[in-house]
């Protein structure tokens, strides 16, 4: 530390006679340096007051909410609640046996029914789209998804198809395999190829009709393959909890639902194609949570014909519901918004019923329906009260946001990914 | 006048790192200084109880749990005994813990306080805010750091770091780097140091790299992902591709080799790319020796011994410049990239470019980070914290001349520019870390005072031996001399 620093010497040559007296004074005053291979004259705790935290940021990335978008989002929420909601009155409905567990999973079928032809079509409807434009991204896109397809046709070759058709597809992906290998090789040994467009296999044009019809035998042909397995499995489903007393399996099946609402995946794709949405497949903990209540749920119920028909309901709700919500909103908000509505009618509705005794002939005012109707009158008040409250909230409460950026943090690396891995 | 320190840390040899081999050169060198010096880890596989190492240099392996990468189970009360009673024996005046997550430290730190002994720790490693671990971390380094004398960081960004971490005042946190023994990093054709031509051995000639001479880069690191090894997997290809008389030599293991070793084979580069795997800390400079650039791809480093080791063995560096890095090496040594892709690449060409054109005189390198960087002046600048908190240094001389004046002065330090003992000021200082941690760590600091007055009870001070102290070589007098000739001239 009494070593002269030697890096400031030339601004110091001019006055010699006064450097010698007032040498380290002016030594003290030469510009301290953010460095540790200088040998400087200041102690080693000394703080520079310009530039001691000078790449701290404080909430750098902040965006401050708006209430009606936060209001937006928050309908996702909404529904899946809700969604939770209407699966529990139906068990309760079929518990107390007001409900017939048939109009239950039958209502529900046709439901899931519709709303798979619905994104049939809309499949349909992208593809053509992205077919027509001429962009690269897309069509590298749909030529990977047809790739998807006629490879999965090719390894299990389904009886349903014609020969010619299986033979082609399955020429279709021997020759886009190799053809994919050597262009990325050649991809990765290049540096500049980013902007060229993606290789469109020349089947590309004719596959999406032998493409959707194989998507859509091989759905068909899981849904009766769960059909006939819960078939199989409900018997036993039915005896399962037996030896449990029903308090266990309520504050389980509560403890399970809960699980389910605050694990759910409730990000929104990025709006691309069809195939990163349908392979985005909401987080596992939270469908299985909820499948697991609905199984220690279903294995109260007397009868057979009952656990198989709660349990299938289940899947509807909690395995393909929530894929088919997360699409529906980025088609189509108007449609997001009338399901949303929709469902929080239908759980108040749902709520009601189960908990009032409407058409038992007291009361002045009476109609069958009418504790259904309240419920959903309240329904509808309490969640616009709580989304608005909420957001309300939140908002208020970004003032205590506090998050603090600097050098120390760990620098994300930012690599471009052009072959993929 | 000489103290006798106890440096604690859960990292210590038989492990190998950055840390271990920090507290040992160290403290060896204090012990030249005329410090006695023991050091207390916790007891690794076949190796309890206590060890000499070389230069008289005492080790305590005390018999802990260990739980996660040989860091201690945090036990808080249980180590007192031991603790205490090594102290007392060895006369320890002061404490000095290293690494923020040996929490071996933490409570030596917590314990030496109640025993009324200075304190000083010293940081190693960066720390965000925002995960979980880290937050756990940040509260449990404000606790021990409450109530410490003084905070040693080794880069500058790690004292902003741990200012923010631990909400301390910045004059109470000194900046003394790591260095590196140049000796054992000396360049390919440097001849070997010998006692008597120490310091003066001739500058080998400048190599001259034609445009066809092959240039082979380095790379030695642990293969995670705060090492920057995604960096390295994109970057690798690229480089090479632009680069015909290019090799690289990767050394390091983790749990990232497999990704390089598939990037190695899908653009099939084995015959470009040699991978050497784990490589022991003592074969690093022979591997180092083979290269004419090192790549330094980290995205996190509180200083980065590494490149200083690789400068030191006279290759260029081409680093990222995150952390700490900047501060490190002059820019003449080094190329700095953005921890980007395209920005690696593009500083890897330049550095090529700047060998190839002979524009870097890479041979001189050693000679300069051999001034830059020692461990004898590491022990000096140490020293003067010691001498800080003991106070034999006054408040003006080691807190600076505008700290004397009343508003930059703490509240919590005490007359003489350092720490008072007494309980009650103790618990003002932990009472402020936070609404329910400032209760509960004033608990914990009130129920560490009861069990010292237990233990003064039951084992009293003068029933335990003081152990003789390793003889002394005759160099105290000469050390003592420099020691006094130095507070004269400054």
């Amino acid at each position: 530390m009494t070593s002269v620093d030697n890096s400031a010497s030339p601004s110091r040559g001019r006055r010699k006679n006064r450097e010698q007296s007032g040498s380290r004074t002016r030594r003290r005053k030469g510009a301290w340096k953010k460095l540790l291979w200088v040998k400087q004259s200041y102690p080693d705790n000394y703080t520079d007051q310009n530039t001691f935290l000078e790449h701290l940021q404080r909430n750098p990335r902040l965006k401050p909410y708006a209430f009606w978008p936060l209001v937006a989002d928050s309908t996702v929420i909404v529904q899946h609640v809700c969604s939770v909601i209407i699966f529990v009155v139906c068990f309760v409905g079929i518990f107390q046996e007001r409900v017939s567990p048939v109009a239950v999973v039958g209502w529900g079928s046709i439901a899931t029914f519709m709303g798979w032809l619905l994104w049939d079509w809309w499949v349909g409807q992208e593809e053509a789209a992205s077919l027509a434009s001429n962009n690269p991204t897309s069509i590298s896109a749909a030529s990977s998804t047809s790739n998807l397809g006629s490879t999965n046709t090719g390894t299990a070759p389904n009886p349903g198809l014609s020969s010619r058709q299986h033979s082609n597809s399955a020429s279709a992906s021997a020759s886009s395999i190799p053809s994919t290998l050597p262009n990325s090789a050649l991809h990765s040994q290049t540096p500049t190829p980013r902007s060229t467009p993606n290789y469109p296999p020349p089947h590309s044009l004719s596959k999406p009709f032998s493409h959707r019809t194989s998507l859509r035998i091989s759905t068909a042909k899981s849904a009766l393959l769960i059909y006939f397995t819960l078939l199989g499995l409900s018997p036993i489903l039915k005896s399962l909890t037996r030896s449990t007393s029903s308090d266990s399996i309520w504050a389980m099946s509560f403890l399970l639902f809960t699980i389910n609402i605050f694990f759910f995946d409730y990000s929104s794709p990025a709006p691309q194609s069809i195939t990163s949405a349908g392979k985005n497949i909401p987080a596992s903990l939270s469908t299985n949570a909820a499948l697991m209540a609905s199984t220690v749920l279903a294995s109260r119920l007397p009868s057979t014909g009952q656990v198989f028909s709660l349990t299938l309901f289940s899947i509807e709700v909690f395995g393909l519901f929530p894929v088919f919500r997360r699409y529906a909103r980025l088609r189509s908000w108007r449609g997001h918004v009338a399901l949303t509505t929709l469902l929080v009618v239908g759980a108040g509705g749902g709520v009601g019923l189960i908990l009032g005794h409407g058409g038992d002939g007291d009361g002045l005012w009476d109609f069958p329906w009418k504790s259904g109707l309240m419920g959903m009158v309240i329904g509808v008040l309490v969640t616009g009260l709580a989304m608005g409250g909420c957001s309300w909230w939140l908002i208020g409460l970004q003032k205590y946001k506090n998050e603090i950026h600097g050098p120390w943090d760990p620098a994300r690396p930012v690599i471009r990914r052009w072959d993929d891995y | 006048m000489p103290y006798n320190i106890a440096m604690v840390s859960d990292f210590f040899f038989p492990q190998f790192g950055g840390v271990e081999s920090h507290i040992y050169q160290l403290s060896t060198k204090l012990i030249d200084r005329g410090h006695k010096v023991i050091i207390i880890t916790h007891a690794y596989e076949g190796r309890t109880g206590v060890r000499y190492l070389t230069n008289g240099l005492k080790v305590y392996h005390v018999p802990f749990l260990v739980i996660y990468r040989a860091a201690t189970f945090p036990s808080l009360f249980s180590f007192f005994p031991i603790f205490r009673n090594i102290v007392i024996r060895e006369q320890i005046e002061i404490v000095h813990g290293h690494a923020s997550l040996s929490s071996l430290c933490h409570e030596a730190i917590l314990h030496a306080r109640t025993m009324g002994l200075r304190t000083v720790f010293t940081d190693h490693s960066l720390f965000g805010f925002a995960d979980a671990a880290s937050i756990l971390t940040n509260k449990l380094l404000k606790f021990t750091l409450s109530d410490v004398d003084h905070v040693i960081c080794v880069s500058h960004t790690c004292k902003e770091n741990t200012v923010l971490r631990a909400s301390l005042d910045p004059l109470m946190v000194s900046v003394i780097p790591n260095a590196v023994v140049a000796e054992n990093f000396r360049p390919r054709n440097h001849p070997a140091y010998h006692p008597e031509t120490f310091g003066n051995e001739v500058v080998p000639a400048p190599q001259h790299l034609g445009p066809h001479d092959t240039i082979t880069i380095v790379v030695i690191s642990r293969l995670f992902y705060n090492k920057g090894t995604d960096l390295l997997v994109a970057a690798i290809p690229r480089i090479l591709a632009s680069h015909p008389n290019v090799r690289f030599v990767i050394a390091g293991s983790g749990p990232k080799a497999i990704d390089l070793e598939q990037m190695l084979e899908r653009n099939v580069l084995q015959d470009r790319v040699e991978m050497l795997g784990p490589v022991r800390h003592e074969e690093v400079r022979d591997v180092m020796v083979r290269g004419h650039i090192y790549l330094h791809p980290s995205l996190t480093e509180a200083f980065g011994t590494v490149i200083v080791e690789a400068a030191s063995c006279g290759l260029y560096v081409v680093c990222t410049q995150v952390g700490g890095i900047p501060e490190v090496l002059p820019a003449h040594m080094t190329v700095f990239a953005k921890p980007e892709e395209d920005d690696l690449v593009a500083a890897t060409g330049r550095a090529i470019a700047a060998l190839r054109a002979n524009k870097v005189r890479t041979e001189k390198f050693h000679d300069q980070v051999k001034m830059m960087y020692s461990w004898t002046n590491v022990a000096e600048r140490t020293e003067r914290v010691y001498d800080g908190i003991s106070g034999v240094l006054s408040e003006a001389d080691f807190y600076g001349y505008d700290a004397a004046d009343a508003a930059s002065w703490s509240a919590t330090r005490g007359r003489a520019g350092v720490q008072s003992f007494a309980l009650i000021d103790r618990l003002k200082r932990y009472y402020g870390c936070g609404i329910w941690a400032g209760k509960l760590f004033c608990l914990c600091v009130v129920i560490d005072y009861l069990l010292f007055l237990f233990l003064e009870f039951w084992a009293p001070r003068e029933n335990i031996d003081i152990a003789r102290n390793w003889p002394k070589k005759g160099q105290e007098g000469r050390v003592a001399r420099e020691r006094e000739k130095r507070r004269e001239a400054g």
